[in-house]
C-alpha cells in the first residue's frame, strides 16, 4: 500500500473506533431523544483525543494540515452512524470558509477555536433556501462608522444556526456579495430553531436586525465558491457513509430474519435489491473521493466533479435508506427501529444544499451541454 | 490446427528486456510510436476483407512482441506488471486499432495457460495470439442458459492408446462471431446429466473436423453476431481435453491476474465518446434547451463519470492492495444499464426520426442509435445474465445466503 493509502487507512479506523465508543448510531439516538443536537463532552473529546476539528486546517492556526481527501474519509465515517453534533456546520463549512479566505485575522481569530473544540460555528448564504450561492443573497450590511458593520435580513435553513457560536453570513454591499462574523449572542440576532425532518441535523431561521458584525476581508464570491463545492462533496462523503451502513444494516437483518423456513436473504427479490444498493453505495463512494481528490488539488474539472458526486449521493442513499426499511418489514416502520433515522437523513441532505436536479443543471452548465 | 508458431522479434529492441530498463512513460511512448507507424492501415469497407485485415493485423502485432500483455512470456506473451497493462490497454484504445476476434483470448486462453499441458500452451495460446486460428465458446446450449451446469452434449470415448477419442453429440448456442470460427472451446458431458457440474469436461474442437456444422443465428437487429453449432458424432483426440475428464466446470472462468480490470478504463472511456457524440448530435438539432433533455443528458454525463471513478478505483485497490475490490462486481451492473438507457434516451429523443432503420437514407447517423437500442437487449443477457450476476453479488460480495431451492454452486 502506498504511503498516503496507509494514512488514509489509518485514519479512517482511527476515526471509525471513536464513533463506534462514543457517537454509535445508538448514541445518536440518545442525543436525539433528549432533545438535544449534540453531546459537548464528545465533542471536546473528538478535538482533544483525535482532533477531527482540526484536520483539515493549516497548522498555523494549529490544525494538522491535511486537506480535503483527509476531511472527506472523516466525512464518510461521521456518515455512518448519523453524528448528531456541529461537525458539517463547524468544520465543513465555517472552517473551510476561513481557510479558503485570505484574511489571517480573521482565521487567527476562530479557527484555533474550532480546532480546540471550543468554538462551534456555521455558514449562511442564500437567504430563503440553504444554498451556497452568491446569487441568492439578499440580506444586506453596512458600516456602523466605527470599523465594524451591521445586517439586516434573515437566513433560512441555517446548519446549527441555534447553538452556533460564530455565524459566518454573506450580505450584500452595494450590491457586492461580502462575508460577515456575527457572535451567536449579538444582540439583534433573533435564532428560532425549524421543525424538521431530520432530527439529527439541526436547522435554524435567523433574523438580523442591524446585527453587529465583523467583516472577512476577502473575495467573498470565490471563497462561497469554493466551499459550495467542499460542501457537495463532503456531503456526498457523508451520504455514501450513511449508504454503507444501512445497506450493511439490511444486509445483516436479511442473513437472520426467517421466513418460510429460510433466511429472507436467500430470496432472489432480496438479493437483487442489495446488489442494486451495492452499486449505489460503491458509486457515491467513488465519487466523493474523486471530487475530493480533485478539490486537493483544485483541479479544474473539482467544481463538476462536486456536483456531480453530489447529484448521486444524495438520491443513492435515500434508494438504500428506503430499501433498509422494506428488508426490514413491519419492524423498519416502527419508531423503535434505527432505520427510519437513515431515511431522514437521507431524503434531507439530498435536498439540503440544491437538489440533484440543481446539481445535474449545474454538470449541463459545466459541461458545456 | 496449426503448427508452432515462435514468436520473431526482428530487431534488437526485445520488448522484455526493454521493459526492466525503461520506464512507464518510455514505454507509453515505445508502444504509441509502434501502434501509429506500424498500425493496420484504413479500414476496409467489406466484412471479409476486414476480417482479413484484422488478422494481419493481430499478426503483425504478435510478430513484433507486442500481443498478450497480460500472457507469460513463454507462450508469446508479454509478462507486464499490471500498471503497465493499464498503460498497454489505453494505448490500444486510443490507436483504435481493431480488437481481437473471437472470443478465445479473454476466455480460454487463460484457462489453458493455467491448467493446460506444455504442448497445448504453445500450440494453442500462440496459434491465438497470433490469429492463425479464431477460437469461439461452446458453452451454453438451448437448454442450458443461466443454468450451465445442466448442458446435455455428450462426449464419449471410443478407441485406445494413441488413437483414443471424444465422440461428441449434441448442440451449442449464442456462439459469438461463430461464423469466423477455426476451433471451439466447449464444455460437454462426460459424466451422467445428474452430476451436473461434476461430469463436465473442457474439450477443444476443431470447427472444420466432420460432423461440426456452424450456422449464423440471425438476431433481432437482423445482424449475425452469433451462431449455433451442432455437433453429430465429432472426433475429438482425448489430447485435446483440458485438465481432468470430469474437472472442467472449475476452469471455468479462471483469469490471470486482474487482465480484465486492465481494461476498465477504456469501457469508461468507450461510454464518454458515445454520449459526447449524443450530446453533440442534441446540440446540433436545438433539443439541449428542452430542459427535460438537458436533464437527462447531465444525468448519463454524470454516471460516465462515474464510471470512470469506479475504474480508477478498481485500478487503484489493485496496486495499492492486489485486489480489486467490491466496485469490480458491481461496475458491470452500471455499464449495461447505461448502454440500454443510453440508447433508448436517443431513440425518445429524437421521436418519429429515431425510428428510420439504417435501410433508409433518411436515417439519423445510420440509425446507429435504433441499432443500439436493439442490440443493448443483449447487454443485460450475455456473458451472465444481470439477474445471475446480482445473485453472485448477493452471495459473494454480501455474503447472503444461497437459495436453497437451487442446486448447490
Amino acid at each position: 500500500m502506498s504511503g498516503q493509502a496507509e494514512e488514509l487507512q489509518e485514519l479512517r479506523e482511527v476515526t471509525r473506533r471513536f464513533l463506534a465508543d462514543k457517537a454509535s448510531i445508538s448514541d445518536t439516538r440518545r442525543v436525539v431523544e433528549s432533545g438535544r443536537s449534540c453531546d459537548e463532552a464528545v465533542w471536546k473529546q473528538m478535538a482533544e483525543q483525535i482532533g477531527l476539528q482540526g484536520i483539515a486546517v493549516p497548522e498555523q492556526f494549529g490544525g494538522a494540515g491535511m486537506g480535503p481527501v483527509e476531511l472527506g474519509v472523516v466525512c464518510e465515517e461521521l456518515g455512518r452512524t448519523l453524528y448528531a453534533g456541529p461537525f458539517f456546520a463547524t468544520v465543513v463549512m465555517a472552517a473551510q470558509a476561513l481557510v479558503a479566505a485570505d484574511d489571517v485575522e480573521a482565521a487567527e481569530r476562530w479557527l484555533p477555536g474550532i480546532v480546540e473544540g471550543a468554538l462551534t460555528g456555521t455558514l449562511a448564504v442564500a437567504d430563503l433556501t440553504g444554498e451556497i450561492d452568491p446569487e441568492k443573497v439578499l440580506t444586506t450590511a453596512e458600516p456602523d462608522g466605527e470599523g465594524g458593520w451591521r445586517l439586516t435580513g434573515s437566513k433560512r435553513f441555517v446548519v446549527d444556526g441555534c447553538s452556533a457560536d460564530l455565524i459566518l453570513a454573506a450580505a450584500l454591499v452595494e450590491g457586492e456579495v461580502g462575508l460577515f462574523g456575527i457572535d451567536g449572542d449579538a444582540a439583534g440576532l433573533t435564532r428560532e430553531p425549524l421543525a424538521q425532518l431530520d432530527p439529527t441535523r439541526a436547522l435554524a431561521v435567523l433574523t438580523f436586525e442591524a446585527t453587529p458584525a465583523q467583516r472577512v476581508a476577502t473575495d467573498a464570491a470565490a471563497v462561497l465558491g469554493r466551499v459550495r463545492d467542499l460542501v457537495s462533496a463532503h456531503l456526498a462523503a457523508e451520504q455514501a457513509g450513511g449508504a454503507a451502513a444501512a445497506l450493511e444494516m439490511a444486509v445483516e437483518y436479511a442473513k437472520v430474519r426467517e421466513q418460510f423456513g429460510r433466511p429472507i436473504g436467500s430470496f432472489q427479490a432480496i438479493k437483487h435489491m442489495c446488489a442494486d444498493r451495492l452499486l449505489d453505495v460503491e458509486s457515491a463512494r467513488n465519487a466523493a473521493s474523486a471530487a475530493a481528490a480533485l478539490l486537493a488539488d483544485h483541479d479544474p474539472e473539482a467544481s463538476l466533479t462536486a456536483s456531480a458526486a453530489a447529484a448521486w449521493a444524495g438520491p443513492a442513499f435515500t434508494r438504500v435508506a428506503k430499501d433498509n426499511i422494506q428488508i426490514h418489514g413491519g419492524i423498519g416502520f416502527t419508531w423503535e427501529h434505527d432505520a427510519h433515522y437513515f431515511l431522514k437523513r437521507a431524503k434531507s441532505s439530498e435536498v439540503l444544499f440544491g437538489s440533484p436536479a440543481h446539481h445535474r443543471a449545474r454538470v449541463a452548465d459545466l459541461a458545456g451541454i | 490446427m496449426t503448427t508452432i508458431q515462435h514468436p520473431v522479434h526482428p530487431s534488437v529492441d526485445d520488448p522484455s528486456h526493454a521493459l526492466h530498463a525503461e520506464s512507464d512513460e518510455e514505454f507509453r511512448l515505445r508502444l504509441r510510436a509502434f501502434l501509429t507507424s506500424g498500425g493496420p492501415g484504413p479500414r476496409p469497407r467489406d466484412p471479409r476483407e476486414r476480417v482479413a485485415w484484422t488478422k494481419a493485423w493481430h499478426r503483425n502485432l504478435y510478430d513484433a512482441g507486442y500481443a498478450g500483455p497480460s500472457f507469460p512470456q513463454e507462450v508469446g506473451g508479454m509478462d507486464l506488471p499490471f500498471g503497465r497493462q493499464v498503460i498497454y490497454q489505453e494505448e490500444i484504445a486510443r490507436a483504435k486499432v481493431p480488437g481481437a476476434l473471437g472470443t478465445g483470448l479473454g476466455i480460454v486462453a487463460p484457462t489453458i495457460i493455467r491448467y493446460g499441458t506444455e504442448v497445448q500452451k504453445q500450440t494453442w495460446v500462440r496459434a491465438m495470439l497470433r490469429h492463425d486460428e479464431v477460437w469461439c465458446q461452446g458453452y451454453s446450449e438451448p437448454g442450458a442458459g443461466s443454468d450451465l451446469p445442466s448442458l446435455r452434449t455428450t462426449a464419449r470415448r471410443e478407441g485406445s492408446g494413441e488413437d483414443e477419442v471424444y465422440v461428441v453429440n449434441g448442440q451449442k448456442v449464442w456462439t459469438s462471431s461463430g461464423i469466423l470460427a477455426d476451433t471451439l472451446f466447449c464444455l460437454v458431458r462426460t459424466g451422467s446429466q445428474e452430476s451436473r457440474q461434476k461430469g463436465i469436461t473442457y474439450l477443444i474442437i476443431d470447427a472444420k473436423a466432420p460432423g461440426v456444422t456452424i450456422r449464423p443465428l440471425k438476431d433481432l437487429n437482423g445482424g449475425t453476431i452469433f451462431a449455433e453449432v451442432f455437433l453429430d458424432d465429432v472426433r475429438v483426440p482425448v489430447a485435446n481435453r483440458i485438465g481432468e475428464e470430469n474437472s472442467g466446470w472449475a476452469l471455468v472462468r479462471t483469469s490471470l491476474g486482474h487482465e480484465r480490470a486492465a481494461g476498465s478504463m477504456n469501457q469508461a472511456a468507450r461510454y464518454r465518446r458515445v454520449l459526447d457524440e449524443l450530446i453533440q448530435l442534441a446540440q446540433e438539432r436545438g433539443l439541449t434547451s428542452d430542459p427535460l433533455i438537458r436533464d437527462q443528458l447531465a444525468d448519463f454525463d454524470i454516471r460516465v463519470r462515474l464510471m470512470r471513478f469506479n475504474a480508477e478505483r478498481i485500478i487503484a485497490g489493485i496496486l495499492e492492495r492486489g485486489e480489486p475490490g467490491p466496485t469490480s462486481s458491481v461496475s458491470r451492473l452500471m455499464l449495461t444499464t447505461f448502454e440500454q438507457e443510453l440508447h433508448e434516451f436517443a431513440v425518445d429523443m429524437l421521436g418519429p426520426d429515431g425510428l428510420v432503420t439504417k435501410a433508409s437514407d433518411a436515417a439519423v447517423q445510420r440509425a446507429r442509435w435504433l441499432s443500439g437500442f436493439l442490440t443493448s437487449r443483449a447487454a443485460t443477457i450475455g456473458a451472465g445474465t444481470a439477474e445471475i450476476q446480482r445473485n453472485t453479488i448477493a452471495e459473494q460480495v454480501l455474503r447472503l445466503p444461497h437459495d436453497p431451492a437451487m442446486p448447490p454452486r
